[in-house]
């Protein structure tokens, strides 16, 4: 049966000793050790020199395609479509962050005026933040682009902010650098060890003010 | 007008706003940084190749949710990391087989033999460890990121990264004496 490496030898190869540092016991291990350090291959992989053009191509039939225009459409920084002047409120999605816990009074919901638009309400507790963003596919995900302003002294966050009518992926992003989801809304794995929260717009749910 | 020195948020905007041929910007630019480690997580040049090619497009497909578009180079990492864990995933299930074949040591004259051996022998016990434990030991000692680094990548912790690459060490400890 093999024995594993000593835990000095491990931290040896770690970088976070030298050899001097270990008993003469150890030596011939920790020579071992570094034998296999020395084998490791840290030359280059030269990649074909079309390989930028094979990733532009698909890139172009992609963004060619009608989906995709459909999709650009959607995620478009938004200059509401529709009629200006119809202020509609519009539905409440609440996030309550305590400090040590997160709490949710309000379920996510989203109204608005019949078109192609609608105006949605964010609502977020968060007493002990500084600043307070909303990101998502509506803006690119730009956690500089829609930012939250306190509603009173009371830890209050609100944007209202006009929508798309679809389907919407979203976070809170508090001082810059948490992410949070909306714990009433429904959340989805964004593929990248994340979750983003997610609503839809509705052109038909809820009366205009 | 080509954003060839622009930071890569401003590539990325102007993607999404509809400049399309500008994600060659992007594509140049890091194409080559993680091939090396794709290629030896995959054990195989061609099959990293394929999986950068993937991932750039996949990368395009799903652009308008980067969140941070001045970190376009971990996100797009994060993107090829799962491609290559995938392939992976598939590759056993297929196969039926724990491991990927090594990646074939390059002909190099000057290196001495004994050193050829080693690498080589090193490259197949590589092949034979799980993903995690493989991923850990090249971007520590092939793309030679510390500790901070990698957890900030792979959002996990040093304290777990430290447990699997130590498990790592024993078991090529282990390996590389049965192969002697």
């Amino acid at each position: 049966m093999s024995r594993g490496f000593d835990p000095l030898v491990k931290q040896l190869l770690d970088g976070e000793r030298t050899i001097a540092d270990l008993p003469p016991e150890l030596h011939a291990e920790a020579a071992e050790a570094l034998r296999l350090q020395s084998a490791i291959d840290r030359r280059d992989v030269s990649l074909s020199r079309d390989l930028e053009a094979r990733v532009m191509a698909a890139v172009r039939a992609r963004a060619d395609s009608p989906a995709k225009r459909a999709w650009r459409w959607l995620v478009a920084p938004s200059v509401p479509r529709w009629a200006i002047g119809a202020l509609a409120a519009a539905s409440l999605a609440a996030l309550l962050i305590g400090r040590s816990s997160s709490k949710q009074t309000t379920p996510p919901v989203t109204a608005s005026q019949p078109a192609e638009s609608a105006y949605v309400k964010f609502v977020l507790y968060a007493p002990g933040a500084h600043r307070v963003a909303l990101a998502g596919t509506f803006n690119q995900w730009d956690a500089g682009a829609t930012l939250l302003a306190r509603a009173g002294d009371q830890g209050v966050w609100t944007v209202t902010v006009a929508l798309p009518i679809g389907q919407h992926q979203y976070a809170f992003v508090v001082d810059g650098r948490r992410w949070v989801t909306d714990p009433a809304a429904p959340n989805v794995d964004d593929g990248f060890g994340r979750r983003n929260s997610i609503m839809s717009v509705t052109p038909t749910s809820g009366p205009a003010l | 007008m080509e954003l060839k020195g622009d930071p890569d948020g401003v590539v990325v905007r102007a993607v999404l706003a509809g400049e399309v041929d500008q994600y060659a910007v992007l594509v140049r630019r890091y194409q080559n940084r993680y091939a090396r480690y794709a290629a030896q997580l995959l054990g195989s040049a061609d099959d990293a190749e394929d999986a950068v090619q993937d991932a750039f497009v996949r990368a395009y497909d799903q652009l308008a949710q980067c969140r941070d578009p001045d970190n376009f180079a971990g996100w797009f990492f994060l993107i090829l990391r799962n491609r290559c864990f995938a392939q992976r995933r598939r590759f056993r299930r297929e196969s039926g087989l724990d491991s990927v074949p090594n990646v074939p040591a390059p002909d190099n004259v000057e290196a001495p033999l004994e050193q050829a051996e080693r690498r080589k022998a090193l490259q197949e016990a590589l092949a034979i460890l799980t993903m995690e434990q493989r991923e850990v030991f090249v971007l520590k000692h092939v793309e030679e990121l510390s500790y901070e680094e990698i957890a900030a990548r792979v959002g996990t912790t040093v304290a777990a990264l430290k447990m699997r690459m130590h498990r790592a060490y024993d078991r090529l400890r282990e390996l590389l004496k049965e192969m002697r």
